[in-house]
């Protein structure tokens, strides 16, 4: 298992999941490499892969150019390749597992656009907008709160946070000076959700407004959804799970898909304590 | 008698102070104009852009003693995420009162600051190197001792089991306001920060050193100041610094981030610089230094307010960091 960079708590969840999975299998033994965010690095410890004769790669890769040569050569050793969250070029690989942002910000969309009745004031926090998990959580969500068919929605704020809880704090202070009126506030994650509603506690407004974010991860969104602090999180899952489902097929001999769209979880109140609502 | 005064307006227009505030005024005066439909005329949201900057302002307190000791401390954002998750890991897993967590969490600001004194002082090594070293070393101690993931009220105990701890009371009273709502207490932590500096810089000893090895440690070393120590106090101050902003960044995320404050050595630098402070050493002022941290703030609630999108506010932060300091030059 390669993994690009353990500093993010996201991909702390997927060796986890990796790991939780593979030791439901005695026969099976995982070999962990985090490349510490560095394609050069992470290029190394393929290749040492391969030398050491592993049966299956796992690999989140950081980027895709670096990393498209050495994974075509360990697939074509014969080695299968399981790419995870980030794709390489061209079809040398096995099979890729990711998610959908586009896809989880339409949900979202959807959710608050059910939640609201069709009624109501949204405020955006986005992630980085030169990044394409940002980009595409903006355009799913867009797309899940149909806009044009529901005069009575408004997004009467939409600030740039970067992902960052403390941005996120001050962006919502600025959302809630400028607007007396707010129902919903969607953050493109749940750092991003939290900082806001500190905002709006400091203000004593957090109790008129819910709080919507995404990634859920189990020590952060979903905790925040227990506490009552966010009402609803969508998982970006990491596929880690169904990486080591994917490899026993595949030393089974049996064919696997080329490309797997995870889906996500819908976390609410009702539904945090049993692991989430699976959403198609 | 009228020009006596023409005079004296002359002569304090060409003080750093007053041009330095003559950039606030107008960056306040812009806030008018783009007041997003009358938001930036009520205090409330002075308020919010005093709380969002007490953090960094703190940092620069540090950042500004340093730079007039014709240094630069690049490590303050990597110990402050220290200081955060240091503060966090003693008050909720290990559930240790605030007033036992925060002297070892201060301490431990201090002691880090002082280390990079030595190496530059006494070993010798460019100031940026050594704190780029403290950076990336700070980030690294902080990682480890969080298991590199967030410190929270979540605490899992040795038996495995996970349960929710109250938060701490210190947070809330961090994260609080005093004046009916009016100041947030990081605010009056920060300008009690601007004090201790003034105090250090204007009031003792210890900041004439300050001053005179910034402006010629030869000289300083000649007439007798003890450079070394003086060095390495004011890294240990820009540490400690660094600390206090830690506390406040943990409290008013009610959590300890590894990955807090990335990159606020940078806006600690540009506040400082802004005010008026040369980064050559030996010139400026903790005074400029506020002012500067007020302009940047308003600068970017200003933004904020407008929904500005967040590349038209690098590149107008960037215009007008270049703006101020030609600002500052052209009537030296």
């Amino acid at each position: 298992m390669s993994q690009c960079n353990l500093g993010e708590p996201w991909r702390v969840q997927m060796d986890a999941d990796v790991r939780v999975a593979a030791d439901r299998h005695a026969n099976l033994r995982v070999i962990f490499k985090d490349a510490q965010n560095s394609s050069l690095t992470q290029r190394a410890q393929v290749e040492e892969l391969v030398e050491q004769g592993v049966d299956v790669i796992i690999i989140s890769p950081k980027e895709a150019a670096p990393l498209t040569r050495p994974v075509a050569e360990a697939y074509q050793r014969g080695i299968p390749v399981i790419i995870l969250d980030r794709q390489v070029q061209g079809d040398q690989y096995t099979t890729f597992i990711g998610a959908d942002n586009v896809r989880i910000g339409r949900e979202a969309g959807k959710w608050i656009r059910e939640t609201l009745g069709g009624q109501g004031k949204i405020v955006e926090l986005k992630g980085l907008m030169t990044s394409t998990p940002g980009q595409d959580r903006n355009r799913g969500f867009l797309e899940g709160l149909e806009l044009d068919g529901n005069p009575g929605l408004e997004i009467v704020f939409s600030g740039e946070m970067q992902w960052l809880e403390p941005n996120a704090r001050g962006e919502m202070e600025s959302a809630l000076a400028t607007n007396d009126e707010i129902d919903v506030v969607y953050a493109h994650n749940d750092p991003g959700a939290h900082g806001a509603w500190l905002a709006a506690r400091a203000a004593g407004r957090e109790e008129e407004i819910q709080f919507v974010g995404i990634d859920a991860l189990p020590h952060e969104g979903q905790q925040y959804v227990q506490q009552g602090i966010l009402d609803a999180t969508f998982l970006y899952p990491t596929g880690g799970e169904e990486a080591i489902d994917l490899a026993l097929a595949i030393l089974r001999g049996e064919e696997v898909p080329k490309h797997v769209v995870l889906g996500t979880r819908l976390f609410t109140g009702e539904t945090v304590a049993e692991g989430g609502r699976p959403i198609r | 008698m009228g020009t006596e005064w023409g005079s004296r307006l002359r002569q304090w227009w060409s003080t750093p102070v007053a041009r330095a505030l003559l950039a606030l005024l107008l960056m306040i005066a812009i806030g008018f104009v783009f007041s997003a439909d009358g938001a930036f005329f009520r205090w409330s949201v002075h308020r919010d852009m005093l709380r969002q900057v007490s953090v960094f302002g703190i940092l620069a307190c540090g950042m500004t003693v340093v730079i007039i000791s014709a240094g630069i401390d690049l490590s303050v954002s990597s110990l402050l995420a220290l200081a955060a998750v240091t503060f966090a890991w003693l008050t909720m897993p290990h559930g240790w009162p605030a007033l036992a967590a925060i002297p070892v969490v201060l301490a431990v600001g201090a002691v880090l600051g002082s280390i990079s004194g030595v190496l530059v002082a006494r070993m010798r090594i460019q100031p940026f190197i050594v704190t780029l070293a403290m950076m990336v070393f700070g980030r690294g101690l902080a990682k480890v001792i969080s298991g590199g993931r967030k410190i929270t009220n979540y605490v899992t105990d040795a038996d495995g089991s996970s349960q929710v701890v109250d938060l701490p009371e210190i947070f809330g009273i961090i994260d609080s306001r005093v004046l009916w709502g009016n100041l947030s207490i990081v605010t009056i932590i920060f300008l009690a920060c601007v004090l201790i500096t003034w105090i250090v810089l204007s009031r003792l000893r210890l900041g004439r050193h300050i001053y005179a090895v910034g402006g010629n440690m030869e000289a300083a070393r000649l007439s007798g100041v003890p450079v070394r120590l003086t060095l390495i106090t004011a890294y240990a101050l820009s540490g400690f610094f660094a600390a206090v902003a830690g506390i406040c960044q943990a409290a008013q995320e009610t959590h300890g981030d590894p990955e807090t404050g990335m990159a606020y050595e940078l806006d600690a630098i540009a506040m400082v610089v802004i005010g008026g402070t040369s980064l050559a050493g030996g010139k400026g002022s903790v005074i400029l230094t506020l002012i500067g941290v007020l302009t940047i703030g308003y600068l970017q609630k200003i933004l904020s307010l407008n929904a500005a999108p967040e590349a038209t506010r690098l590149m107008l932060t960037g215009a007008i960091i270049i703006c101020a300091v030609l600002f500052q030059r052209e009537r030296e």
